[in-house]
């Protein structure tokens, strides 16, 4: 097994903390010199500058999206604005928007999580990498940008869009692997067949990795098949960095979260108490290396698990499943935390259906009940009752399983379902609260 | 073998008229109509028209999920007890149908009773070897004499 940085990837989970703990009390010591975090440090006593185990960071208050918009452009920053050498802020069009800034330093430990996220994915200083995605404000572009110079490879700075062109890049320089979006990758291989060509023969791909946008394992099969090679998961956003935070390894079963660089909580979104390890929570996250724009127990809102167990690979850095969700899109019904991405991919593994759904959730004789309406694909419909009962019986139990709710399932006619454009609203909550 | 048109329906306001209004736009002729819904929001409607094939193409294109099935249409005995007689000789054929609708096709004068039996592959010949009589296509979809 190749590692980046051995000592660190397969540090035994005692030494982790140790190291963890050390970079905490760094990290919360420079928190304070941002007026934020000074003036929480003075007004509410949990927040501390020097813990005695990383355990304690539970006491202390979390840090939100709309605390970095409340605080815009300069409140979280804690280095004079003449350390800064780069900033990312998200595009914000109603609001203020997010900014991240970094120094010297910053910019140099992300590189290097991304050349080691990277590296773990199995790309090599031979490889010729193909960055299809935007480059500007969008950590995507610069921060795998930086890692790929990091780790030695050929970069091919692409940007997103014009596929005919990816397509010439690819052929013309061999491109062996390439970052992009999982949706988008659907569209580049149609203008691959457009123009009579197929990736897995007329190319020299060797892997993929992808990104940027929640996505199932049943995708990121059929991305696999499409283009013949594996596709990697990576996971990053813009309040700790950008790409570079967790990276799946060879072994493609959830990602390595980098712990040294980062205190990693899952939290219960609607107690915001921590979940024992293998259940799915929202992420919370403080940074550990990071100088200009420190930020502590940060509410990610994106749902995820830690895998329990060790990977076969021997890093010792513990793993995250791919983010099924936003805690936003998360409701509560007859006790159970449901998110629709769950819902989506009990629907992905039912062939006759279509993709599209609906949750609506209602309340019916003061009990709430979960709708779940889908479309009947027309291939599979042979004009009998009975195949419909039994499909609606199938999908009733294998969201049951998954949920642990009992849905009422509601097969609908084709088309009547509104095409889900990018983030559509999928759930709608009638209760009345 | 005669065929009817299944259609898949929600129980909603209109959606019926949806199916009623392609079928009268091209000119097929519905011939009888059954209606079997289920509690769960959805049900089939079971159409006999005068040229099958080309409503359910036509019901297909106009986005709705339609399927052609066999039917095996019987006279019906026209005295008391006539059904019950009929559906003790298709029993004794052994033909255990799960979708049935009686209809009328010549002026309330005969009655009739149309079987699905597109999950039947002999259903034919056991309806024969009882002595049962299956009405010719034309004849259920009303075109004989054109
Ligand atoms: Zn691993």
């Amino acid at each position: 097994m190749e590692y980046w940085e051995k000592e660190i990837e397969t540090m035994p989970r005692n030494g982790l903390r140790f190291l963890q703990l050390a970079r905490l009390n760094t990290t919360l010591e420079a928190a304070v010199r941002s007026s934020y975090y000074g003036g929480l440090a003075k007004r509410d006593r949990s927040f501390r500058t020097r813990v005695g185990e990383v355990a304690e960071l539970q006491d202390f208050p979390f840090t939100t999206k709309q605390d970095l918009r409340d605080h815009f452009p300069y409140g979280f920053l804690s280095l004079p604005t003449k350390e800064i050498i780069r900033l990312h802020s998200s595009s914000g069009t109603t609001g203020n928007p997010t900014v991240i800034y970094h120094n010297r330093h910053d910019i140099a430990s992300w590189a290097n999580l991304m050349a080691r996220s990277l590296f773990c994915a199995g790309v090599r200083d031979t490889d010729v990498f193909q960055n299809i995605v935007g480059y500007g404000l969008f950590t995507g572009g610069l921060g795998f940008q930086y890692g790929i110079e990091r780790l030695g490879a050929l970069s091919i700075p692409a940007g997103a869009g014009n596929s005919l062109r990816q397509i010439k890049l690819m052929r013309d320089y061999g491109t062996t692997a390439i970052h992009a979006i999982p949706s988008y990758l659907g569209r580049l291989l149609e203008v691959f067949r457009e123009e009579g060509l197929d990736p897995r023969t007329d190319t020299s791909l060797r892997m993929l990795v992808i990104g940027a946008e929640p996505h199932t394992e049943e995708q990121r099969q059929r991305i696999q098949e499409m283009y013949g090679v594996k596709a990697f998961n990576s996971f990053g956003l813009s309040e700790m960095n950008g790409p570079g935070v967790a990276f799946e390894c060879e072994f493609q079963q959830g990602l390595h979260i980098w712990e040294d660089a980062y205190v990693v909580e899952i939290i219960d979104p609607a107690t915001l108490e921590p979940v024992p390890d293998g259940e799915y929570g929202e992420l919370v996250m403080t940074t550990l290396d990071r100088e200009a724009n420190p930020l502590i127990r940060y509410r990610t809102r994106d749902i995820t698990r830690i895998i329990p167990g060790e990977c076969p690979c021997g890093r010792t850095h513990r793993r995250i499943d791919r983010i099924t969700g936003r805690s936003d899109d998360m409701f509560i019904i007859k006790g159970c935390n449901i998110f629709p991405m769950q819902i989506e991919g009990v629907l992905l593994r039912v062939p006759e259906v279509g993709d599209d759904y609906r949750i609506t959730i209602d309340t019916v004789a003061g009990q709430d009940d979960m709708i779940v309406e889908v479309e009947v694909k027309k291939e599979w419909f042979r004009g009998d009752l009975q195949f419909l009962d039994a499909l609606q019986k199938r999908i009733t139990r294998l969201i049951r399983d998954e949920v642990l709710v009992s849905p009422v399932v509601r097969l609908v006619e084709p088309g009547s379902i509104p095409k889900a454009e990018g983030k559509a609203v999928r759930v709608f909550d009638k209760r009345i609260r | 073998m005669a065929y009817q048109v299944s259609i898949f329906l929600e129980n909603k306001l209109g959606h019926l008229e949806r199916v009623t209004n392609v079928l009268k736009n091209a000119g097929v002729n519905i011939r009888n109509m059954n209606l079997n819904h289920t509690a769960n929001g959805w049900g089939i409607l079971n159409l006999v028209v005068s040229y099958p094939e080309l409503a359910c193409n036509l019901l297909n294109q106009n986005g709705l999920s339609a399927a052609l099935r066999k039917i095996a249409v019987l006279k019906m005995v026209d005295k008391a007890g006539g059904l019950d007689q009929l559906l003790k000789r298709i029993a004794k054929a052994g033909v255990n149908f799960t979708t049935a609708h009686g209809m009328v096709l010549e002026e309330g004068k005969i009655a009739f009773f149309a079987i699905d039996i597109e999950d039947i592959p002999d259903a034919r010949e056991r309806l024969e070897a009882v002595g049962l009589e299956i009405m010719p296509d034309n004849y259920v979809y009303g075109t004989r004499f054109m």
